[in-house]
């Protein structure tokens, strides 16, 4: 049933001009679901408005605790004290969890947190649970998610005095599509539909271009090119754009995005204060979760005071003869961290040499996300993109969201008397999609950093002679080997003629549309005609389910390299 | 369903571009833009005016702004910018349709420098550049015809026929080295064409510069033995390629074309049908 609403609101989105004129317009909702912090904004007319929940907050932690019979998310619950969100009962850094299999380091990083994560490994969905009356209660990532947006949802709509449908929501660049369906099916959840996809930095991109564009209408100067490098690191990702940016239009140049952020500062700093913490973090029982609690609310309390001061005192008593009296200085926390650092760099090298833009050509560089006011990483980017300063004019912590406000306003059909809304986004595909072939190889079919919309093709042929049928398995990913990629689906294309070894030519066409919709066509031509033989093959990805993790393994133990496909070498 | 057919559609002009242009002249599909006509730049524009036009029309095109029916547009202006904006793909492009464009131009007679005053006569004048010593006698007497260009330090004709007949005739006599000529109105185009100064590759320091042929007519008779080859060749190619496409193919493509093109005006054609039934 939701599918089924879900198409027909998609149907009614290209009459969005007629709607727009009515008092109430439809105008999609950005949100941005951090691994810590999420917010809501809204075009409001004239600007982007961030919408404030009961208390009088625009950013609100993502959370859900578990208490009673009802749970309850950040947006309205009011935590009495910070242990609380310690205590077990409560989920989150959902966005780290959702979508990953019980393999991913990532999930294995998220074993430290104080709510259940178990993982079998190998590879299916990992279990989490929270502590409800001293007893572990099961959910899952996209339930924690869709009961945090139910609550957002309501917020947005008592606020907007309208119902609320379409959302413009934004995404880590590393995510892959097996990941976004996630969200969107917990977005489905809440009643809720996905107009846009936006990686993070391409919203925060637009809103530069935005605001390039009024600097231009004030000085009544020439709209010149400039091109600008966004990072982006919050709780939970790291990323970065590089867009060319004229006229009111941000075209993404390319993008990159690691899963490395503020949490893993986080977590490495536990562990230098107290060298052996990994048994109590892994313990989860009753006590140790309260002095994990208190371990975690200190070091958090000392990163933060980082920013503003070259050394801090830690001083905690975390009960069973175990405390902790030390002073951390800013190198200190720049050895400890020095991987994340590390990573970051090479992130920020590898998107500026994708995109083929100098360092010099760059006009600014935008440090925005909660981590950015750490210091090391403010004359990290700076030294790195060889400028002296960084981009003063937006928010940190609510350009992503004022981005994906705008993009809701162009996508919905809504234009500004005074041009703010005269925008585009081109964006660019953030990983590569191809197919498996020649052996375990991935084939990109769609390489990282097309522009959006992107339709190309590629023609592969048989291993064997008189091969009648060939398993193709869509990968996405950055990798050169298929086991390095996630596998987005799989089909058998059936009916090829009986022919020699590499005679039939099988045609694989994958289709991008602006929502970012992936539809792969497959079909077989014998040489000497222009017919396809069979029924072309239209699906949309990504097709798997849970328990993806293990797909390719079992096809593989099924099948060996029977259905295999080599690709044509174009003389 | 449109989406698959449209794929077919962009798979043949993908592979075979040759049988594309003559194909549209026997089935009457719509008209097929190149590259520059798509992103509605010149021939000889920068990069720069390619990236204002081409984001230009993706304000227009793109999905986000014109719903889902921008999608098959924004493609093609993506593949047009992706070729143009690059300097390796933009060479070999433009020598993929070089050929046409002169061609086209000399079938037509009129798309050389010059223009027409008046209806098109059998023969043209034509100024050998290499020849000329500047010395304005021409522009002198018929100075609408003639226009002496100061950069290249020649005279040149603007319009064909710009003055009464006795002007022209008493200025092609008052050339001193006689380097004006009356030439078929079908060799202009390729003759205009090539006594242009043509940039010329250089190594390092050495030989840079423009250059033209020394005799032009010599040049544009070797020209044209080249385009009848080429033309040959073409239409070779377009023989064994158009049998490859049954009849019920071209019509499946023109209707899925007509369909996109549909597609534009069904909010208007339904307007009219709701008229049409409420009567």
């Amino acid at each position: 049933m939701a599918e089924q609403q879900y198409t027909v609101a998609s149907d009614s989105e290209t009459t969005g001009e007629e709607k727009s004129s009515s008092t109430y317009p439809d105008i999609a909702i950005g949100v941005d679901i951090g691994t810590s912090q999420c917010s809501v904004a809204v075009w409001n007319g004239s600007q982007v408005e961030l919408l404030k929940n009961t208390r009088n907050q625009k950013l609100m932690l993502s959370y859900v605790t578990f208490k009673d019979e009802t749970p309850s998310g950040g947006i309205s619950n009011q935590l009495n004290h910070e242990y609380e969100m310690l205590s077990g009962s409560t989920i989150f850094n959902m966005k780290r969890l959702i979508g990953r299999v019980d393999t991913d380091p990532v999930v294995h990083a998220s074993k430290k947190l104080p709510f259940l994560v178990q993982t079998l490994n190998i590879g299916v969905r990992p279990f989490i649970a929270a502590l409800v009356n001293n007893a572990w209660r099961s959910t899952t990532p996209e339930e924690v998610l869709a009961i945090f947006l139910v609550e957002l949802r309501a917020m947005a709509e008592l606020q907007l005095k309208r119902p609320i449908r379409n959302v413009v929501l934004t995404v880590p660049v590393s995510f892959s599509r097996f990941q976004l369906t996630r969200i969107e099916r917990a977005c489905a959840m809440a009643g809720l539909h996905v107009l846009r996809l936006m990686p993070e930095p391409t919203a925060v991109a637009l809103l530069y271009a935005q605001q390039q564009q009024q600097t231009v209408h004030e000085n009544m100067g020439s709209g010149s090119e400039k091109n600008a490098l966004i990072f982006n690191m919050g709780a939970g990702y790291t990323d970065v754009a590089v867009t060319a940016t004229a006229g009111g239009v941000s075209q993404i140049k390319a993008l990159a995005g690691a899963a490395v952020g503020g949490e893993d500062i986080l977590q490495n700093m536990m562990g230098h204060l107290l060298p052996d913490s990994e048994g109590l973090l892994l313990s989860h029982g009753i006590k140790d979760i309260r002095r994990m609690g208190m371990l975690r609310v200190a070091t958090q309390d000392a990163i933060h005071r980082l920013s503003f001061q070259t050394s801090v005192k830690v001083d905690v008593d975390l009960g069973n003869g175990t405390n902790i009296c030390r002073t951390i200085n800013w190198e200190e926390f720049e050895e400890v961290n020095l991987k994340v650092f590390e990573k970051c760099e090479s992130l920020i090298r590898q998107c500026l040499h994708d995109a083929k833009v100098d360092i010099e050509d760059l006009t600014d560089v935008v440090l925005v996300g909660g981590c950015s006011s750490i210091p090391k990483l403010r004359t990290l980017v700076k030294d790195v993109c060889k400028k002296q300063e960084l981009y003063q004019g937006m928010n940190p912590l609510e350009a992503a969201v004022a981005g994906a406000a705008l993009e809701g306003a162009v996508a919905s059909g809504v234009s500004d008397p005074f041009g703010n809304l005269d925008l585009l986004t081109i964006q660019a595909t953030p990983l590569a999609i191809g197919v498996r072939a020649d052996g375990k190889e991935f084939v990109p079919i769609i390489p990282r950093n097309t522009t959006m919309p992107a339709r190309r093709e590629l023609s592969f042929t048989t291993t064997h002679a008189n091969q009648t049928e060939a398993l193709i398995l869509i990968y996405e990913g950055e990798g050169t080997k298929v086991e390095e990629n996630h596998l987005l689906g799989y089909f058998k294309l059936v009916g090829i003629p009986p022919a020699p070894q590499g005679v039939p030519e099988i045609n694989i066409c994958m289709d991008i549309d602006a929502s970012h919709v992936l539809r792969v066509f497959a079909g077989v031509m014998m040489p000497g005609s222009e017919h396809p033989v069979a029924p072309f093959m239209e699906v949309r990805m990504p097709t798997v389910d849970d328990g993806h993790g293990w797909c390719a393994e079992v096809l593989h133990r099924a099948y060996g390299s029977t259905l295999d496909l080599v690709t044509v070498h174009k003389k | 369903m449109s989406l698959l057919l449209s794929w077919f559609h962009l798979r043949r002009r993908l592979r075979c571009p040759k049988i594309r242009c003559c194909n549209q002249r026997a089935s009457s599909v719509r008209i097929e833009k190149n590259y520059y006509e798509l992103l509605g730049v010149s021939v000889d524009s920068t990069p720069q005016e390619i990236k204002e036009a081409y984001r230009k029309l993706q304000k227009k095109y793109h999905p986000d702004i014109a719903g889902q029916q921008g999608h098959e547009h924004t493609l093609m202006l993506n593949e047009a910018y992706k070729v143009l904006v690059r300097d390796d793909l933009r060479r070999g492009y433009d020598a993929s349709i070089g050929n046409t464009r002169v061609r086209l131009g000399r079938n037509n007679g009129v798309a050389g420098y010059s223009s027409w005053n008046g209806a098109l006569r059998p023969h043209a004048l034509f100024v050998d550049e290499n020849a000329c010593i500047g010395c304005r006698e021409c522009v002198h007497y018929a100075s609408n015809t003639f226009l002496f260009d100061e950069a290249v330090g020649c005279a040149r004709v603007k319009v064909q026929y710009g003055d009464d007949d006795r002007k022209i005739e008493v200025s092609v006599e008052s050339c001193p080295v006689n380097c004006i000529h009356w030439v078929d109105k079908e060799e202009l185009a390729v003759l205009e064409f090539l006594i242009r100064p043509q940039a010329k590759e250089g190594k390092g320091v050495f030989g840079q510069g423009w250059e033209r042929p020394a005799n032009v007519f010599m040049a544009a008779k070797s020209f044209n033995r080249q385009l009848k080859q080429q033309a040959d060749n073409h239409r070779d190619n377009v023989g064994a390629a158009a049998e490859e496409e049954t009849p019920a193919q071209a019509e499946a493509r023109a209707n899925a074309s007509m369909k996109i093109e549909m597609e534009k005006y069904s909010v208007f054609w339904n307007l009219v049908k709701g008229i049409f039934w409420n009567k």
